[in-house]
């Protein structure tokens, strides 16, 4: 059976450009070899500026996208604003981290852009809630290791949203090429100040 | 006949109201008088320390207290149930919030949270309610860029931050919480004994646009009027909102940390807006 | 007493009309296959077992290249050989330009699923048997026979941790169009249809459906090719080209290595099929 990590299988990866960011995911779910469903986006808007990425077992990647739902809604009525992606991603640490001896199985990922500073941000976590601050990008999922490759070889800064968006694309379409697990089409959401432009990519379909 | 609805667990009266919480707004309205006043750029807080006996050391006790680096708070009513209500407000913007957030909470946040801990003592068995109302002084960062609002001020127009308070637009707030568990925002306002003259005497004094400077000499007059003994050093205590005291930090080199808002003033302080009055 | 006799005897029948097919058929391959050098230890076959079977233990150390579709069947026309062409090792896609589809020679076709080292060895060397066959017997080999020898191959190794799935396809004038299918177990039948490989399952899906004897060339070669599609796209472990063949009496018709990507797309939105597929968002 393996690791509930790759039982579903799946992609996300994050990347920073010039005053916006990007995450991306593919859409595959499957049980091990079975692809299930070829609609499975793994990216969860959390507010106008800030997105969380789920990979890793589905069940949980659904259960923990409800949770933050709720506990974002909560905030929200409770602070009356927004929460910031700075913020936010403290909350999913120390959620992640409250099931400490009995994980959720699932390698988060957030990209926003701090609406008071008007800074870009993105990070990533393990699955007990250890936050891996990046300045350029984060990747997870069963195509991590192909994603790293990717992104070490296409990243720059201070790409613009229209670069960053072929960057961010070509690095997951070729990371999951080469990863049995996941691919099946992608999301691409790039974030800037005031507005988010989510595609869809049509990937291959093996 | 009133005793008869004073159990340890707060019980309504026939006639609606739970009397429990009416002895603990007298307790208040017995306690030394305390005040507060929102600046444009802080916020004061201030009362009188008064010793039973000439023979107590001056320094060992104090009434206003820090809750996180930009907030502080004062009362009036019964010292020992302040400090367990310091004690709670401390524990609970962390425990409540930074633990969850990496950060501090936002005023309006941790005088809820401190409101409902004072709420929950009016509804639960065994306990009695906090003899206390509290002024709960804060500055917030705001998550709203900085924007300048125009004000008239006497016939003139005058220019001043657009901070004026709140999680949003950030700045300072000022609120009182009673021992019901209710909370008042204000700009400006005072508890305790001669809670109702000061505030008239607020009234006339406050203005908008006021600075922090402004706001502490206000303070210490109006005090003047309700205090009755001595006014020095040691019989004024000043708490105040201000600009982040970067030399307070206790250490220095990193980027962006920024030092506390709220900080006591020192008695030689406190004596040096005395001789300016 | 026995000894001398025995020593000075000879025997009734002079054995010496054995051929050197017969006598590998009789003791087993030949010097060729017999230079493998096992690991020194007790009991090399469970310990190799341990070592490369993903299937019993999956941290195995050592990773051999796996997960396939492939299919054949006979019908009117000859026999379509269709395979897809991905190796994976675990997750990774090892490769997507994988030739699975053995030329034995312009007859005879081979199929290889399971550990793409295995298959590609034996089906090599089945290829130098058939030809010396040839050589010897001076006619070509059988389906049967040549699928024999690759049988009777793999079952002299049977425990020792072989993987192969394979089928053998050819027309012969002997046997008209023959497909057998030969398994690493020893198993070795012959068939109409075979589905080999981690998409099997979906490929039989396709192919049953579909599949009448009577069909036409372009029937039967569309159907190859659009059963592999469908293992293709729902097998994480199958997937690249597809490699199409059609066997028939003089021999085999190479229908291209394609891409199964364009095709895909052609066959959803031309025939509508694939709807699970969503090509816009939402």
């Amino acid at each position: 059976m393996g690791s509930p990590f790759s039982m579903n299988g799946g992609a996300c990866v994050a990347m920073v450009g010039k005053d916006c960011v990007g995450i991306a995911c593919d859409l595959r779910l499957g049980m091990q070899a079975l692809t299930v469903s070829n609609n499975f986006p793994k990216i969860f808007g959390i507010n106008d500026s800030v997105y969380l990425g789920l990979t890793g077992l589905a069940t949980d990647v659904a259960t923990v996208s409800d949770l933050f739902r709720f506990k974002v809604n909560m905030y929200r009525l409770r602070e009356e604003r927004n929460i910031s992606p700075d913020t936010f991603a403290n909350l999913v640490s120390t959620s992640l981290y409250e099931r400490r001896f009995g994980p959720y199985f699932v390698s988060p990922v957030v990209a926003g852009i701090n609406q008071t500073s008007g800074k870009p941000f993105i990070c990533g976590f393990d699955s007990i809630g250890c936050i891996d601050f990046a300045k350029d990008f984060i990747v997870s999922g069963t195509a991590s290791d192909q994603l790293f490759g990717m992104c070490e070889g296409l990243y720059e800064p201070d790409l613009g949203p229209d670069e960053l968006f072929e960057t961010l694309s070509q690095a997951l379409l070729s990371a999951v090429d080469r990863d049995a697990l996941s691919g099946w089409g992608a999301h691409v959401y790039i974030i800037e100040k005031d507005k988010v432009t989510k595609r869809l990519l049509k990937g291959r379909q093996d | 006949m009133a005793d008869r609805y004073s159990f340890s667990l707060t019980t309504f009266s026939p006639s609606g109201k739970l009397v429990q919480i009416e002895y603990a707004l007298n307790a208040v309205n017995n306690g030394v008088t305390a005040l507060g006043i929102k600046a444009t750029n802080g916020i004061v807080l201030a009362t009188e320390k008064k010793s039973s006996s000439p023979l107590i050391e001056p320094h060992s006790s104090s009434k206003v207290a820090l809750i996180t680096p930009n907030i502080g708070m004062v009362y009036s009513g019964m010292g020992p149930d302040y400090r367990v209500l310091v004690d709670r407000a401390r524990k609970v913007s962390h425990t409540g919030y930074k633990r969850v957030y990496n950060e501090y909470p936002p005023t309006r946040i941790l005088v809820q949270d401190v409101a409902q801990v004072m709420q929950a003592a009016t509804q639960s068995g065994g306990v009695r309610p906090y003899g206390v109302s509290l002024l709960i002084a804060g500055w917030d960062d705001g998550i709203l860029p900085e924007e300048e609002l125009e004000v008239e001020v006497e016939g003139e127009k005058k220019k001043i931050s657009g901070k004026t308070g709140g999680i949003l637009k950030g700045g300072p707030s000022l609120y009182q919480v009673d021992p019901s568990g209710s909370y008042f925002p204000w700009k400006a306002t005072a508890i305790g004994k001669s809670a109702t003259s000061a505030k008239t005497f607020l009234e006339k004094r406050y203005t908008e646009g006021l600075e922090l400077e402004d706001a502490i000499h206000i303070a210490l007059l109006t005090l003047k009027e309700t205090i009755e003994g001595e006014m020095n050093g040691d019989t004024v205590e000043i708490g105040i909102v201000g600009p982040p005291e970067d030399g307070l930090l206790g250490y220095e080199g990193v980027e962006g940390a920024k030092g506390p808002r709220f900080r006591v003033l020192s008695p030689q302080e406190v004596e040096d807006y005395l001789t300016s009055l | 007493m026995d000894t001398l006799v025995a020593q000075y005897s000879c025997p009734a029948i002079e054995d010496t009309t054995l051929d050197a097919e017969q006598d590998e058929l009789l003791h087993g391959p030949d010097a060729l296959s017999l230079n493998f050098s096992l690991p020194p230890i007790a009991q090399p076959s469970s310990w190799l077992r341990a070592m490369t079977d993903d299937a019993s233990n999956p941290n195995c150390p050592i990773k051999i290249a796996h997960g396939t579709t492939t299919l054949a069947f006979r019908f009117k026309g000859g026999i379509i050989v269709c395979t897809d062409s991905r190796a994976t090792q675990g997750n990774w896609i090892a490769s997507q330009t994988v030739k699975k589809v053995i030329e034995i020679n312009n007859s005879l076709l081979g199929t290889m699923a399971g550990g793409a080292a295995d298959c590609q060895y034996w089906l090599a060397y089945l290829g130098m048997q058939c030809r010396l066959h040839e050589l010897r017997n001076k006619r070509r080999i059988t389906v049967a026979a040549a699928s024999k020898i690759l049988a009777n191959l793999v079952y002299s190794y049977k425990g020792m941790g072989l993987s192969m799935g394979t089928m053998c396809a050819g027309v012969t004038p002997q046997e008209g169009p023959a497909l057998y299918y030969v398994d690493s177990d020893g198993t070795r039948m012959a068939g109409n249809m075979f589905c080999v490989g981690s998409g099997q399952t979906f490929a039989y899906g396709v192919l049953d459906a579909e599949y009448r004897y009577e069909m036409e060339d372009e029937e039967a070669l569309e159907l190859g090719r659009r059963s592999i599609l469908a293992a293709m796209h729902r097998d994480a472990y199958s997937g690249g080209f597809i490699n199409l063949y059609h066997v028939k009496e003089d021999g085999w018709v190479k229908h291209g290595f394609s891409d199964m990507n364009p095709i895909f797309w052609k066959t959803k939105l031309e025939k509508g099929e694939f709807s699970n597929v969503t090509a816009d968002m939402e």
